[in-house]
């Protein structure tokens, strides 16, 4: 390799390798592999999760120019982004469609590992941070649902806050916490957008690297069956082989977010008034529909608790079996992994009926 | 000791003022003359309720509710008697005032004689008028009492007799939106009013009126007129021809100004015409509708304006201008909510239309003036808002071609993009 001035790229290059051990990254890229199998197009929604984070922030920092968060500017601001500023209802249409997509692809990758089995010894780690993910990305939700200050955002966001309330002990500090008083107000405006681009993104950086350092150290899950049959494994390069079929999802991910974008751009409708009564058809965002659903068909008492606490009670215990399933889980019966298994469907179907119910009621 | 003499002096000098006279105020009587609350128990009356809160008339159930009640007015300051004696015969007997049933007349006079008096009423009920007596005689009611028609309305025919209740309260008779009804009640009553050379329809056309819907459908009892806003209460009468913008002017105060400032003004007085009644009407007043503008048969101006007069040509204006104004509503409104539906934002369009529809509701106040100069500045001032509406509307449409030429450019480039990237992967080398 020629380091003379006439060849500057390599010339950059050698000064970087002068000081930096770059060499022991690219051979260890060289040498990464991805198992390649039946379920190897799952392995995809990882990375389109991560692209579509990475659209997020780019139009959050675009949006960010011109967004004023507070109950007197937030609805005008939004406003004027999208019929003033060049290209803003793209980029508010581009950020609302990403953020739905990205927790739609989180999910489906989510049920991918867990129906691959992916959680299990090394990987326990691997499960719990994307859990971790996964209610962060929720939060993201639900704190950037509320930031335009229209009608609607207000008063889903009253009864978000309402459920959180009922949890006993915590649930009333830190519904006041999240709501900076009593009720939602102009008050919760500011702190829901602190969430939403300070808080929220600072622990997702710490997580996303905690996420892919394990990945990285302990390599993509390989199918069960290559233990028995080694034979059978088969992989391809991480780079350029995988790297250039997941270029291909993301620009088709991209296109897919510009149509939705265009032809269904993110509306605004009227802005809130805390004064005013609840509109008809209140409905949370499509990923909290089936926790809105299912505490919607609680009785008012089990025993002690209220309704709604027995409820959260319920999905709070669901989560943490969900946590703790590469423990449940560990390989050794099969009877145990069957039944996790059929209880991954079930939960699944649940969740996809009780959505449906919540759109359609 | 100076306060006992002084609060003495004034109880004696209420006792002699009047023989007809309620009794004084109660110990327990709160700022407004009423005791804190009053039960069957301790209504005032003395023995008379004895009798009277059990007979079937229903005066003892109407007595707990009435507002007299409440101030411990008792029965004998309007029907005399002795209250105090347990027989009926010695409370009723001679020499007790006892004066029974009131006649037409002596209710007048009877409630009059309290509600007139200002030392008497600024005890109880200091921001009371007390001009209800002397408005009354000049009503059409006190006129024909006077005479000796004794079906006339009285005092007891609108607020009833012993269940008398606060003006504002909504089950009294004279609640605002109880008024039409309770004047209805005799002045629609066919049979009771054929001795009377008087329509009976103005009920029935003041509940079609736009007065009559905004007070009884939307009980708007605040800003909708009943039968006494412009009638008077106790001095109803119909009004002059000359009262009449004064008393529309009360509310709609632009449009008189406007009227009474044209050249209409002059022209109505001269040929006896009741300014806003001889185009609006009277009792069923209702929104001008298109049909009442032009030079048509049956049209508001021909009543007067021949075909071919000023007049007439003014008409066939105006509706030449509002029906053009209100056809551009209807094309914007289509533009815009083709443009909404297909997700663009059209605020600002609606800001230009709710402008616009502002200035035709002026431009509807303006037609007052019947000034052809001063309508076309207001319609100038409508057209550009129009205008602006219509342009935020097409802009919207050729903002979204644009929107969807890029889209499409868009994704010719992401297509060529992912084509290059899909050959490149064919290029690589096979998997083992």
């Amino acid at each position: 390799m020629s380091t003379s001035p006439e060849n500057p790229d390599r010339a950059l290059l050698a000064w970087v390798k002068d000081r930096y051990p770059i060499g022991k990254f690219v051979e260890w890229a060289k040498h990464k592999t991805v198992p390649v199998g039946r379920g190897a197009f799952w392995y995809y929604f990882g990375g389109i999760s991560l692209f579509l984070f990475l659209i997020q922030v780019g139009t959050g920092i675009l949006l960010m120019f011109y967004y004023k968060g507070s109950a007197d500017t937030a609805f005008e601001s939004v406003r004027f982004i999208s019929a003033k500023v060049p290209f803003g209802w793209l980029v508010r249409s581009v950020h609302a469609w990403s953020a739905n997509l990205m927790i739609l692809s989180v999910f489906i990758h989510m049920f991918s590992v867990f129906f691959m089995r992916a959680y299990r010894k090394p990987r326990e780690l691997t499960w719990i941070s994307g859990l971790v993910l996964l209610a962060l990305l929720l939060g993201f939700g639900f704190s950037g649902y509320l930031l335009p200050w229209n009608e609607l955002a207000f008063f889903a966001t009253k009864v978000g806050t309402d459920i959180v309330g009922v949890i006993p002990l915590i649930g009333e500090p830190i519904m006041y916490v999240l709501r900076g008083g009593e009720d939602v107000s102009g008050s919760t405006l500011p702190r829901f957008f602190a969430l939403h681009v300070a808080f929220f993104p600072a622990l997702l950086t710490v997580f996303i690297a905690a996420h892919l350092f394990f990945i990285q150290m302990q390599g993509i899950h390989e199918p069960e069956a290559w233990e028995a049959h080694p034979e059978q494994r088969k992989t391809m390069p991480f780079f350029p082989h995988f790297f250039m079929r997941e270029l291909l999802l993301w620009l088709i991910t991209l296109n897919i977010v510009a149509v939705l974008a265009v032809f269904f751009p993110a509306e605004l409708g009227i802005e809130a008034d805390p004064f005013s009564s609840a509109p008809a058809g209140i409905k949370p965002e499509w990923y909290f529909l089936s926790t809105f659903e299912f505490l919607k068909y609680m009785p008012a008492h089990v025993g002690p608790l209220e309704g709604e606490e027995f409820g959260l009670l319920l999905i709070s215990l669901g989560f943490l079996a969900w946590c703790l399933v590469p423990w449940i889980d560990r390989g050794r019966s099969r009877r145990i992994t069957s039944i996790v298994m059929l209880t991954g469907v079930a939960i699944l179907v649940f969740l996809t009926i009780l959505t449906y119910r919540g759109f359609a009621a | 000791m100076t306060k006992l003499f002084a609060r003495a002096l004034i109880l004696v000098c209420v006792a002699l003022s009047a023989d007809a006279r309620a009794d004084d105020l109660p110990a327990d009587a709160g700022a407004d003359g009423l005791p804190g609350h009053a039960s069957a128990h301790d209504l005032p009356g003395g023995q008379c309720l004895e009798c009277h809160l059990t007979t079937e008339d229903g005066v003892g159930e109407l007595w707990q509710e009435d507002v007299h009640a409440r101030a411990a007015i008792g029965c004998d300051a309007c029907h005399g008697g002795d209250a105090t004696q347990d027989d009926s015969n010695l409370a009723k007997r001679s020499g007790s005032g006892y004066r029974g049933q009131l006649s037409a007349r002596e209710i007048v006079s009877s409630c009059g004689g309290c509600h007139s008096d200002v030392e008497y009423m600024k005890e109880r009920k200091p921001l009371f008028p007390v001009d209800q007596l002397e408005k009354y005689w000049t009503s059409e009611h006190g006129k024909l009492l006077v005479k000796g028609e004794t079906r006339v309305a009285q005092c007891v025919s609108c607020h009833g007799a012993h269940g008398v209740r606060e003006v504002n309260d909504a089950k009294s008779p004279v609640y605002a939106s109880n008024v039409p009804a309770t004047c209805g009640g005799c002045h629609g009553d066919a049979e009771y009013m054929s001795d009377f050379d008087i329509k009976i329809n103005q009920y029935d056309e003041y509940v079609q009126s736009v007065h009559g819907k905004a007070l009884l459908e939307k009980n708007d009892v605040r800003g909708a007129p009943a039968c006494n806003d412009c009638h008077g209460n106790h001095g109803a009468a119909p009004p002059s021809i000359d009262a009449i913008s004064n008393i529309c002017g009360t509310c709609h105060s632009y449009n008189a100004e406007l009227f009474l400032g044209s050249p209409l003004a002059p022209a109505f007085k001269e040929k006896s015409l009741a300014d806003c009644v001889a185009c609006h009407g009277k009792h069923l007043i209702r929104h001008v509708a298109e049909e009442w503008e032009g030079e048509k048969p049956g049209a508001t101006c021909r009543k007067c304006h021949e075909d071919g007069e000023e007049g007439s040509e003014l008409a066939l204006y105006f509706t030449d201008t509002f029906g053009s104004v209100r056809q551009s509503f209807e094309e914007i409104e289509q533009l815009l909510s083709e443009a909404e539906v297909k997700g663009m934002d059209v605020t600002e369009g609606e800001d230009y239309v709710e402008a616009a529809r502002q200035g035709l509701m002026q431009a509807r106040t303006l037609m007052h003036s019947f000034s052809k100069p001063v309508m076309e500045e207001k319609i100038t001032e409508i057209s550009a808002n129009q205008a602006a509406a219509l342009e935020e509307g097409y802009a919207a449409l050729r903002a979204l071609d644009d929107r969807r030429r890029g889209l499409a450019i868009s994704t010719l480039l992401l297509l060529l993009l992912t084509l290059g990237v899909a050959l490149k992967i064919r290029t690589l080398p096979p998997l083992d």
